[in-house]
């Protein structure tokens, strides 16, 4: 990080590296489709390395990467007048009978995760979106109210709403 | 309580994201490349987006095409006058005749829907290419209308010192009106009918794609960007 600091390039890509996957999912999360995702993903780590000098030592990268990510993706979002439809789709393979449990003891069958993926689909988009963050990107809620450019406080009680209307919906 | 955020998180390692593409390779291109971003196409493009997309309450501009440049609603006129004309409040909502949902997605196949079903649907065909209501609540007592309107079709809104309007960021072009205001459609001959007028309260009217919405009812602006956001 410190190297990166210093404008050194090499250091900036190994950064990128190790961010990238999380910043284009994100990205993607709130652009809602993948061109855009890269797109506001690339510009945001270009943005992020001009203005390398005015992050803080010390404190965490993550976050701060994360909101100027989540600004291009919005930024081209509202520009293209695309709605953010999340159009997730559950994986193909089917969660087989010998699949092992997980660690949580808790396999979602086929047919619940298409209904909870649906109950997520269906929320309101403040709601979909913190959902989104915390549980399918496991952003922690600093990176989250971060990226929905929200106070924490927002944070929680828009996640506990979120919650709530799932277990209506999904049951 | 914890069950569900489990499965949440479960599913979210099941879900099918794109693949990330190489970003890093990417980025030190451009890094290592001296051209500063602002000189390249696609970033003034972008640029220009950008700051069209940045919502801005301004004075509205006196003369009407000056309205229209500021607003960049194309479907959209807006007349700026001393004392609104007296038009009654509530008649003339020229809905038309009423229609099924899917009546009205097959004969409009632009329409968009934000979340939520309207209580009733209608069609006024005076309109070109088709005015289609979305009403909640009752024809007599709406608590919100979201008339939509395919690209050939125009609104004009007239306006006086009470109507604030500001534009929005919302669809390609948006614009919020708020206090009253009167509103006429253009029929099939071109015309606007002094009899079809009447007060319109707080609106958002937007354009997405080829369509211009219009959303009306007792709302305060942030909750009609909410809704009008869901609408796909």
């Amino acid at each position: 990080m410190e190297r990166a600091r210093r404008g050194d390039e090499d250091a900036y890509e190994q950064l990128v590296r190790e961010h990238q996957g999380i910043a284009f999912r994100t990205a993607y999360v709130i652009a809602g489709n993948a061109s855009d995702a890269e797109e506001a993903a690339q510009e945001a780590f270009v943005k992020a390395y001009r203005a390398l000098g005015r992050f803080r030592p010390g404190s965490p990268f993550r976050p701060w990467l994360l909101r100027i990510v989540a600004n291009e993706a919005r930024n081209r979002r509202r520009s293209a007048g695309r709605r953010a439809a999340l159009s997730l789709r559950a994986s193909a393979e089917e969660t087989s009978g010998g699949a092992a449990p997980s660690p949580e003891g808790v396999v979602l069958a086929g047919e619940d995760r298409e209904r909870l993926l649906e109950a997520v689909n269906g929320l309101r988009e403040e709601e979909r979106l913190v959902i989104a963050c915390r549980f399918f990107l496991e952003l922690s809620e600093e990176e989250t109210a971060a990226a929905l450019d929200v106070r924490l406080g927002t944070v929680k009680s828009r996640t506990s709403r979120a919650l709530e209307h799932l277990r209506e919906t999904y049951g | 309580m914890a069950e569900l955020e489990t499965a949440l998180r479960q599913l979210g390692g099941e879900l099918d994201f794109p693949q990330t593409p190489d970003l890093a390779s990417a980025i030190r291109r451009r890094l290592e490349r001296p051209a500063p971003l602002w000189r390249r196409p696609v970033a003034i493009v972008l640029a220009v987006l950008m700051v069209a997309a940045i919502a801005a309450v301004l004075a509205v501009p006196q003369s009407r095409s000056a309205i229209l440049d500021w607003l960049g609603l194309r479907h959209v006129s807006v007349v700026r006058v001393e004392k609104l004309p007296v038009v009654p409040a509530n008649g003339g909502l020229g809905l038309g005749h009423r229609i099924t949902l899917d009546e009205a997605k097959r004969r409009a196949p632009w329409l968009l829907l934000p979340d939520g079903d309207p209580d009733s649907v209608w069609v006024n065909e005076s309109i070109p290419g088709g005015k289609v209501s979305l009403v909640w609540g009752t024809p007599s007592h709406v608590r919100l209308l979201l008339t939509e309107l395919s690209g050939r079709a125009y609104i004009e809104k007239i306006i006086d010192g009470g109507t604030e309007v500001e534009r929005v960021k919302i669809g390609t072009a948006g614009a919020w009106f708020q206090g009253p205001h009167v509103v006429m459609f253009q029929d099939r001959d071109g015309r606007f009918h002094d009899t079809q007028a009447r007060l319109a309260r707080n609106t958002l009217v937007w354009q997405q794609g080829g369509v211009t919405l219009r959303l009306e009812g007792g709302l305060s602006k942030a909750e009609a960007l909410r809704i009008a956001r869901t609408a796909s």
